[in-house]
């Protein structure tokens, strides 16, 4: 197929001459809080496809589809306050719009907050580029007695503002007309030209004429106004990559400027751009005289009380630790239950009935079968992780939970927000590792993540559980508490020697808007939730996958061993043993397990069931499951995993709280395992062994969750150093110390 | 005086910004400019930040923060 091009010469290079190709880019920039998110998902939804902006982690979100025959590409860029060089989103936001030029600006402004919201605005027009104002929250504004001229907006800034209520999908078709039409000239588009006034217009101007003299090449890479403030405030990121030899003319230009101001640029122009800012809103905005006190203000003062603020703050944690862990259980151990049986046994069957050798069979059961399993039992906790974070920052309690925790969390280096992914951390490290997308400080961010697996997870109960319950029966509590307790110090320690080395430095501000209370709308609740799984699903999902194929070769191989000591996994452990032998446990059995520990860490007691306790293996005497039986069983068990998590939320407001009971072959297995254990440890080798247990690497898919977040190995890396040496030394402390003052020797 | 003095409930006017580069811009580019009004809401429960409304919106910060912006008392 030829395809014909048609070139258009001259000045009218309209979009819809190739209307049949062109797709109109739209730009959506706004501040935090605006109803950005939500407006992008009630226009995009389905279509919203979210990625990361390359190199960082910053989520990018962007949509292509049709509207009234029209093409339309949505990128949402970061939620900014400005389009100053000095925050990761802030410079996201900037370069794309200068870099990448899209037809069209939309920007969300808060109706509710206009004043700060147009400084950003301000900032936009000076880009030169078509710009749609879209006055979001109006619903909000007009309960307030709020009167916005909208007719007066309109001709001061010279481009369309448009009313809309995100949340109820009000003014979103005025919007997509104001946008198809971004090529009708009947339409304002292009920004008129504020004036900021004498001293500031002078010293642009002859900025402006000498680089529209001397550096022709540069105006047609960049909107020359834009680059004129640019150059005059000293923005060293946009002067990347410009090379302008002589620079003093600037100096000269601004000389003036600055003596009859006595100021900075930068700090002169931000307070032109507020004054212009607040010029606009006072023009165009009429307030009530009388201010009723506000819903927000009301729950602040019971939320942010002096006395009640914390206890309050600490219980909306356990609830929503509770419901994230309680909701998402039951559903995990159906999964688990139908990887681990009716999906095992049709997979066996098929494969012999297409008589595959054994170990394919072994390797699609136990490797991949098990494999995809163990993925997907992540899924339940992650949706459920992602819907209550979700939650919380829409709603706005999100910033009052780090106003309530910053001084504690502030002195070991760390943000009021990482207090709850740490949280989260005791029930899995995982979903933890997720919740630091809530901190924006890519350096708060990597201290938190680095120090949440110290925070003992749900998977490494089970192996307490076996040890306290063979040496310390009665002191079980104690223990158990001292090893969580254990933890919680060595993350304090942790953090004030990171503050100290590896993030030395100035700690970042902590300068946070107290958002006001608005509820999610669910729809974007669901949207967030489902694209935080589906991600986790598919890109963590196959390393997981991989990983967990690897440790079934580690475990089987050399084909046909007969002794878990001949496989890979047990020479392993016969290498590492001696490294282990001054904590109390250098023999290939403990070591292999803790090797296997490396999947997760309740496989530690997995495997050493496996080592030590001969199995019989009659398990397949019982009768085998028809597919019905199969099928009516997958349908009974999931709804009863539904009543269990319905079950589990209610309890969790109530004082009781549901414990799965354990099948009586578990409790067998681990009766005999404590028996093999006994005589393999001491009461001091025992405990050395569990705190290894809680420090030592995160597992693999804490590793992926890692990966993901930060883009890198490296934090991964670290944390994997820094446990290691910290778990050896900490259990060399505890038995060669123990052993010295005689205790349980 | 600075902004970390003020009492909860006590408004003043910033008379000067005592921060610089990027601190001071972010403060900027968050509405706090010299002339402008500033009323303290509250303090944290544990000290620490401090919670205030500035061109009628809520804004927190340290009161390391807060130190560095000068303000005068307004009735």
């Amino acid at each position: 197929m030829s395809t014909q091009t048609t070139e258009v010469k001259g000045k009218n290079t309209d979009y819809r001459l190739d209307d049949e190709k062109k797709i109109i880019t739209v730009a959506v920039a706004g501040n935090p809080n605006s109803g950005k998110s939500t407006l992008i998902n009630a226009i995009a939804s389905s279509r919203l496809h979210v990625g990361n902006w390359p190199g960082v982690t910053v989520e990018k979100k962007s949509a292509l589809f049709e509207y009234e025959g029209t093409k339309i590409k949505l990128v949402d860029l970061p939620g900014t306050y400005s389009l100053s060089p000095y925050t990761q989103e802030e410079i996201i936001a900037g370069d794309y719009l200068v870099h990448e030029k899209p037809d069209l600006i939309v920007n969300v402004v808060d109706a509710t907050n206009l004043e700060r919201n147009l400084y950003l605005t301000v900032q936009l027009l000076e880009l030169g580029l078509p710009v749609i104002v879209a006055m979001n929250i109006y619903d909000e504004a007009v309960a307030k007695g709020y009167e916005i001229d909208i007719k007066t907006m309109e001709e001061m800034l010279g481009v369309r503002v448009i009313p809309t209520v995100a949340t109820k999908k009000t003014g979103l078709d005025d919007l997509l007309k104001a946008i198809t039409g971004v090529a009708d000239s009947t339409f304002l588009h292009r920004p008129k030209r504020l004036n900021y006034g004498d001293d500031i217009e002078a010293a642009a101007s002859v900025v402006e004429s000498r680089v529209r003299n001397n550096y022709p090449q540069l105006t047609e890479k960049y909107p020359l106004r834009w680059l004129a403030f640019k150059l005059m405030e000293g923005d060293s990121h946009a002067m990347e990559g410009i090379n302008l030899g002589d620079i003093s003319f600037i100096g000269e230009a601004t000389e003036h400027l600055r003596k009859a101001h006595g100021e900075d640029i930068e700090s002169i122009m931000a307070d032109e751009r507020y004054g212009l800012a607040s010029g606009l809103t006072h023009e165009v905005l009429k307030k009530p005289e009388f201010k009723k006190m506000e819903i927000t203000e009301k729950i602040d003062r019971i939320v942010l009380n002096r006395f009640l603020g914390i206890p309050i703050f600490l219980a909306a944690m356990w609830l929503m630790f509770k419901l994230t862990f309680d909701f998402s259980a039951p559903f995990a151990d159906w999964i688990d239950a139908m990887t681990t049986g009716p999906f095992k046994r049709w997979a066996e069957a098929l494969l012999g009935f297409i008589h595959a050798p054994a170990w394919t069979a072994s390797l699609v059961t136990d490797g991949i079968i098990a494999g995809v399993g163990f993925v997907i039992v992540f899924v339940p906790v992650i949706f459920a992780m992602m819907f209550f974070i979700t939650f919380l920052e829409g709603s706005g309690y999100m910033a009052r939970a780090a106003f309530v925790m910053d001084r504690a969390m502030h002195a070991i280096g760390l943000h009021g927000k990482s207090f709850i992914p740490m949280l989260l951390g005791f029930g899995c490290n995982v979903p933890a590792v997720y919740a630091t997308r809530t901190l924006e400080n890519p350096r708060d961010k990597a201290l938190t993540a680095l120090l949440i697996p110290l925070m003992s997870c749900g998977a490494r109960l089970p192996v307490y559980v076996v040890f306290i319950g063979a040496f310390f029966p009665a002191h079980a509590g104690t223990v158990l508490w001292s090893l969580y307790v254990m933890g919680i110090g060595l993350a304090v320690l942790m953090g004030l020697i990171f503050k100290r080395t590896l993030f030395k430095g100035e700690s970042p501000m902590f300068i946070m808007e107290l958002p006001p209370y608005r509820l999610p709308s669910f729809r974007s609740l669901m949207i967030h939730t489902w694209e935080k799984g589906k991600h986790f699903l598919i890109k963590a999902g196959t390393y997981i996958l991989a990983v967990s194929i690897l440790v079934w070769f580690l475990l089987n191989l050399p084909w046909g061993v007969e002794q878990r000591k001949d496989s890979y996994l047990g020479k392993m452990g016969q290498v590492i043993a001696p490294a282990l032998e001054p904590l109390g446990f250098g023999n290939w059995e403990a070591a292999s397990s803790l090797v296997s520990g490396l999947i997760a860490k309740e496989i530690v007691v997995g495997t050493m069931g496996e080592i030590y306790v001969q199995r019989t293996g009659d398990t397949d005497k019982t009768e085998v499951p028809t597919l019905t039986d199969d099928l009516k069983e997958i349908g009974t068990s999931f709804a009863n995993a539904a009543k269990d998590a319905a079950g589990n939320v209610i309890f969790t407001f109530g004082i009781a709280s549901m414990s799965s009971e354990e099948s009586a072959e578990e409790t067998e297995d681990r009766s005999s395992l404590r028996g093999m254990i006994k005589g393999q440890f001491t009461p001091l080798s025992a405990y050395a062994f569990i705190t290894f247990v809680l420090l030592y690497m995160p597992c693999v898919v804490v590793a992926i969750a890692m990966k993901q977040e930060f883009g890198t190995w490296k934090w991964f890396g670290i944390a994997f150093a820094y446990q290691m040496v910290l778990a050896w030394v900490v259990a060399f402390i505890i038995y060669q110390g123990g052993t010295l003052l005689g205790i349980g020797g | 005086m600075n902004l970390a003095m003020l009492k909860p409930g006590e408004t003043g006017r910033i008379t000067k910004m005592g921060a610089i580069g990027p601190l001071k811009r972010r403060l900027m580019d968050m509405g706090v400019l010299v002339g402008e009004r500033v009323k303290v809401e509250k303090i944290a429960p544990l000290g620490d930040p401090i919670e205030v409304t500035i061109k009628s919106y809520n804004l927190s910060l340290r009161k390391k923060e807060a130190e560095g912006i000068e303000v005068e008392g307004v009735k």
